[in-house]
């Protein structure tokens, strides 16, 4: 504040009460809170809401849902929270995996654009063009069927090497499993290989932190990431050596009509996760391209001019300034990913959103399946912008 | 008010507070007012009969995307078994009334458009379900068509029974019977599957490009959807059928009259087809009726008596007469519609007093009408 | 505001003799230019020769798709489900006139405010060749081509019109003028004596005729704009009143195009208030504007519309399309008040005080001074919100009993012969909604272009 005297004011005990700003505030709010008010009486008032409750949540499914991954509920003796609960985990995949393969497209197709390559810039912005400019919901049935149509049935599964198979029913692919330990030890065994894994990362970041600490207050160079990636290869052979082999790797294998071990990207997976992943990802290259053009240009020069070459001009210099200014629109488009996993409707996809129309088709209750839909998109949207804030203050922290 | 107080408090956040608590104190209490009276009308929904003929629109759910029960042409217009129906109650309802045919293919969200007014009647190859007669609020009107779940397969699967469909993929509409009724019965068996859900075009659709082992649903159902594809052959629908779907017009609950209208509409064209009223003899049946339960039927009187009106004064006692006189008995609806794709004959859905003689021991029509009287 | 000064002409600049190079021969250029941009290193000619094959593989799976392997007759066959679906065909009149008024309108409002460039004709000739081809492929279209040939014709009409009144610098015209004009024009054609004074040439009297009937361009301007605010419900009088459609029996892409200019300037009127409300001191206010901002954003749209369907008619009733208007108005309102209130905070607090110093009350110097620069600056989010909103229509299809462009692509894929063909439908509704999303974004930048965002 500052020290100046306060200027004259009229004295407040000689204006009108009507006139003071205090009592006009307060007027103009009651008023309208008063309104607010009665519009949201008349709305509860109008919502029938004689069997509001949500104890039908707990009474048996009575159905199965597809695309468990991790989870095998069989639906007539599991409640029906619990097959939502198998919903969300569907969609939580889904828009995790979109997510992560959207940014990568994003990245890519946005430096494309700006690309000095006149082809690639043209295939970029084609590419923005077509897939930011049609209905996300078109893209993923179109997906859908050419994954139905284009690959091959199951009789004549494509096979690279026992290795990976393709067929409209899906890509299996190897997969991790826990299996018994070096001394026949049982299966949760393989607990103490992650939490020995865990306390060598955590090692391995005390390093790190110790060696940039001692890099800022000497100038030396020191190689923190090396030493830190040394010492958790060093920590993850020895508990590998000292506990076994707890991990296996399972290869698919075709048992008639089915896949077997490993793991398997449904097409239904597969069609949403593309679709998200190009809308998104097109979105996002019209973010990174703005974020770097915004940067004044002497950045480039001055890279060009110490003798950086194109690809380390790109990561050093020119994308970890844009990442500053691009987080907040591109958190924008992750909590858009969430919201927009709800098209899972339109493929043969067992996410929250079908599964809670399933249930409220079984049990009535629109409304409070409404309230369990829109809160569980909410948490979901919350977590990921708790995620994204806590990058931005990373990346925000020092100032440029 | 204090002047000094609001000085101090005009706009800072604990104003905002207080407001909004009284506020929200408010609506409760209005709500607390007003919420009584709501209820008690929200409890009956009226009365359709009155409410349809006030509107001049008969709005009926159906399927459009099921060949020969309801299905959207390329002009856009709609038709099938199951439309045949709306436009029998319709005309039952007199002139003036018009037809809506809404959307309601997708399973999941029917009976909240019936709750929700947006459809007066539903006629979508539903099943009566006792959950959904109580839970759902559905009152269900006789049944139209009898069938069962059944299920087809690759022809070259060399799947013949459920018993060999373990750990295989069974595309399922989702939001139906047939869901549930898999779910039962592969317990039952012991044996575990993968189900594919979903809306009823896309699992055909994913059933057909062979990303199911198997496809579920009404037998109806498949053999009106499988029969009309040009590789048909490909496709083999098994015999064993492992509940009994009886498909029916669902009304709201409480509203007893549209449903006796809807219910009697039904059985009208069944009696029609009982007695050999038929579209083309109709009116002369009208005119000079054989025998008191035609006359009775058709709302006319026999022989210069006194027409019955049993009661159906909000649609006149010709009620069932303008529904033959619009689409014909039920055989008629069913040869116009359904025809050879579903055989009638020794099926469930021929009546009950069809010559049995020809038929396979422990097969047989079901169907007859009450007695309209 | 003073007379406006003409626009300066675009300078060439003149370099000095001395630092003028001599322009090389066009050969030259163009291999220059290929090298600089396609063949610059090793690496980029790497680039170029994957991306040419890339593009080459593309390109012949695409002919091969559209030319040969593709069945369009699922498209040709069903032109009238998928265009209106229910409407009644005998009120066909409707559609048509609805869209010669709409094109009429876009042609007045380019002509009036911007300019067609050689890229716009191209791109009009091209959709209507298109249009045009797909609605004779195959069948007896002869009527629709012509009524479609006409509608672009008013296009065109409107923006020559538009052009023409936009040369008229005069500000006002009274009547007497106009009448003084037409005198003029016609007084010795009536005149007993003589008859036509051939000594007037007959462009004079055209002129004269034109400038006493047009309109001024500032009375051009509020007729079109006053056309524009009027126009949608003026196209649902013309689609629905007098024994026309009923409302749900709108549908197909004729539904897409309702909803989406509906959610549009809905969304537009409800996010104005709703901003000012989210800037505002007063707690309350400021709080319940949030709340509503930040929950409609929490949730899909398909959540939003399951209320249409399942809680709304309980709380406002109404016809299911108006409640999805309703839902779709509010759902927009939302994501657009963000990028307003984001507009309204990038603006220099002197704009505020200025405002205040001049004594506008708080209403006025929001109306003059700020809104119209927040709006001018969130023209580029808004017009991305209205594309989104405008794909965001085919969720209708999903879970309401709504059927439009998309559900009645599933309805034309459900008859027997098309069953294998739902890619080609589906790329279909996929190129129709990139058509209007493309003229939706050129119209954007040339708004841009137009009111100078980003040069102030």
């Amino acid at each position: 504040m500052s020290q100046q005297p306060a200027p004259q004011l009229p004295d407040p005990a000689r204006t009108p009460l009507f006139y003071q700003r205090g009592f006009r505030s307060v007027l103009t709010q009651g008023i309208y809170v008063a309104l607010t008010a009665i519009v949201l009486a008349y709305v509860i008032a109008s919502l029938d809401l004689r069997e509001f409750g949500f104890g039908f949540l707990s009474e048996p499914a009575g159905f199965k849902v597809g695309n468990q991954w991790l989870v095998d509920v069989d639906g007539v003796t599991n409640s029906r929270i619990t097959m939502y609960l198998v919903g969300v985990w569907s969609t939580l995949r889904a828009v995790l995996v979109a997510i992560l393969l959207a940014t990568l497209v994003g990245v890519v197709v946005g430096v494309a654009r700006l690309s000095s390559n006149w082809l690639v810039a043209r295939m970029a912005m084609l590419f923005v063009e077509v897939f930011r400019n049609t209905p996300l919901l078109v893209q993923i049935v179109i997906w859908y069927a050419i994954l139905l149509v284009g690959a091959p049935v199951i009789q004549n599964v494509l096979n690279v090497g026992d290795f990976l198979f393709l067929s409209n029913r899906g890509i299996a692919i190897p997969w991790p499993v826990p299996s018994d330990g070096l001394w026949g030890a049982p299966d949760w065994f393989v607990g103490i290989w992650v939490l020995a894994l865990i306390a060598v990362g955590a090692v391995a970041m005390r390093v790190r932190a110790k060696r940039q600490e001692h890099e800022r207050e000497t100038g030396r160079i020191l190689f923190a990431n090396r030493w830190a990636m040394g010492v958790f290869a060093a920590g993850a052979l020895i508990s590998f050596l000292i506990l076994g082999v707890p991990v296996s790797i399972d290869r698919p294998v075709i048992e008639g009509t089915s896949y077997a071990e490993g793991m398997l990207v449904q097409p239904e997976f597969a069609a949403l996760v593309l679709g998200l992943t190009m809308y998104t990802g097109a979105f996002i290259a019209e973010i990174v391209r703005g974020s770097i053009q915004a940067l004044p240009k002497g950045q480039t020069e001055a890279a060009n001019a110490i003798g950086l070459t194109g690809y380390q001009r790109l990561t050093l210099v020119i994308l970890p300034q844009a990442l500053r200014q691009m987080i907040p629109s591109v958190t924008n488009q992750f909590l858009n990913v969430n919201k927009n996993s709800s098209l899972a409707y339109a493929v043969l996809f067992d996410d929250l959103f079908r599964v809670a129309t399933i249930v409220q088709n079984k049990a009535g209750h629109a409304l409070e399946m409404f309230f369990v839909i829109i809160i569980t998109y909410m948490v979901i949207s919350f977590a990921i912008s708790a995620v994204m804030n806590v990058l931005n203050a990373r990346v925000t922290a020092h100032r440029i | 008010m204090h002047r000094s107080l609001l000085r101090k408090y005009g706009s800072s956040w604990r104003t905002g507070a207080i407001v909004t608590l009284v506020a929200i104190l408010g609506a409760l209490a209005l709500v607390a007012c007003t919420s009584s009276d709501e209820q008690d009308s929200a409890a009956g929904r009226g009365n359709t009969v009155q409410a349809v003929k006030d509107s001049g629109v008969l709005k009926c759910g159906v399927k459009q995307t099921q060949p020969l029960f309801g299905f959207r042409e390329p002009d856009g217009t709609v038709s099938g078994f199951d439309v045949e129906f709306c436009k029998a109650i319709q005309a039952a309802l007199g002139d003036g009334v018009g037809l809506e045919l809404v959307d309601a293919s997708d399973a999941s969200t029917r009976f909240e458009l019936l709750n929700d007014g947006e459809i007066d009647v539903l006629i979508r190859t539903t099943t009566i379900t006792a959950s959904r007669d109580r839970e759902l609020g559905v009152d269900f009107a006789q049944t139209t068509f009898y069938t069962g779940q059944g299920f087809a397969v690759h022809a070259d699967s060399g799947i013949n029974a459920t018993s060999d469909m373990g750990g295989r993929t069974i595309c399922v509409q989702s939001g139906t019977t047939t869901e549930q009724n898999l779910a039962d019965h592969f317990t039952d068996l012991g044996l575990d599957f993968t189900p594919l859900g979903g809306g009823d075009q896309e699992t055909q659709d994913a059933f057909v490009a062979g990303r199911c082992d198997v496809w579920t649903a009404d037998q109806s159902n498949l053999a009106s959807r499988i029969g009309v594809l040009d590789n048909a052959s490909d496709f083999v629908i098994l015999g064993e059928l492992i509940s009994k779907e009886p498909l029916a017009p669902g009304v709201r609950d409480y509203d007893s009259e549209w449903k006796d209208v809807v219910n009697w509409v039904v059985h009208g064209l069944i009696a029609a087809e009982e007695l050999g009223i038929t579209r083309a003899n109709v009116a002369s049946m009208a005119a000079n009726p054989p025998n008191t339960t035609v006359a009775r039927l058709l709302g006319v009187s026999f022989e210069g008596g006194e027409v019955s009106t049993l009661g159906f004064d909000s649609v006149n006692a010709q009620f069932i007469q303008r529904a033959i006189a619009a689409v014909g008995n039920y055989g008629e609806i069913y040869a116009n519609t359904v025809g050879d794709a579903v055989p009638r004959a020794c099926s469930l859905n021929a009546l009950a007093s069809e010559d049995k003689s020809n038929c396979p021991p422990g097969t047989g029509g079901i169907q007859y009408a009450l007695p309209y009287r | 505001m003073t007379q406006q000064l003409p626009a300066p002409q675009s300078q060439r600049i003149v370099l000095p003799p001395h630092r003028q190079r001599a322009r090389r021969p066009r050969s030259v250029r163009t291999r220059e230019w290929i090298h600089r941009n396609l063949f610059p290193s090793t690496a980029g000619t790497a680039l170029t020769i994957v991306s040419v094959t890339f593009i080459a593989a593309l390109t012949v799976g695409i002919v091969w798709f559209v030319f040969f392997d593709a069945n369009w007759r699922v498209i040709t066959d069903n032109r009238w489900l998928l265009f209106a679906g229910s409407f009644p065909h005998d009120q066909e009149w409707r559609l048509w006139a609805a869209m010669g008024f709409v094109f009429a309108l876009i042609g007045l409002s380019y002509g009036m405010w911007s300019s067609l460039g050689r890229k716009d004709h191209l791109f009009i000739v091209l959709t209507g060749i298109a249009v045009i081809l797909f609605m004779g492929h195959g069948g007896a279209a002869f009527w629709s081509s012509l009524w479609f040939l006409l509608s672009i014709a008013l296009l065109f009409l409107g923006y020559v019109i538009a052009r023409t009144i936009g040369h008229d610098r005069a500000r006002q015209r009274s009547l007497l003028t106009r009448v003084i004009l037409l005198r003029f024009a016609f007084d010795d054609a009536f005149s007993l004596r003589g008859g036509f004074d051939k000594t007037v040439p007959i462009q004079t009297r055209a002129r004269a005729v034109r400038v006493a009937l047009f309109p001024t361009r500032t009375g051009a301007n509020r007729i079109v704009g006053g056309l524009l605010i009027l126009a949608l419900p003026l196209v649902l009088v013309i689609l629905l009143a007098g024994g026309g459609a009923s409302m749900r029996e709108l549908d197909g892409f004729v539904l897409n195009l309702l909803l989406a200019p509906v959610g549009i300037v809905g969304g537009l009127v409800i996010a104005i208030p709703l901003a000012i409300g989210r800037a505002s001191k007063l707690h309350a206010i400021k709080w319940t504007c949030t709340a509503y901002i930040e929950i409609v954003r929490g949730a899909p749209l398909l959540g939003w519309l399951f209320v249409a369907l399942f809680i709304l008619d309980d709380i406002i009733g109404g016809d299911l399309i108006i409640r999805t208007m309703v839902v779709l108005a509010v759902f927009t309102a939302a994501y657009m008040a963000e990028y307003i209130r984001g507009a309204l905070q990038t603006l220099p607090h002197g704009q505020y005080e200025a405002a205040q110093a001049v004594g506008l009350s708080r209403g006025q110097s929001l109306r003059l001074i700020i809104m119209p620069q927040a709006l001018r600056i969130s023209i580029p989010p808004i017009v991305g919100q209205a594309i989104a909103i405008w794909k965001d229509t085919t969720l209708v299809t999903v879970i309401l009993p709504l059927r439009e462009l998309k559900g009645n692509a599933d309805s034309a894929i459900a008859q027997s012969e098309f069953i294998p063909d739902r890619i080609e439908a589906y790329i279909f509704v996929a190129v129709a909604f990139w058509i209007v999303a493309f003229i939706m974004s050129r119209i954007s930048q040339r708004m841009e272009r137009a009111q100078g965002i980003g040069e102030r």
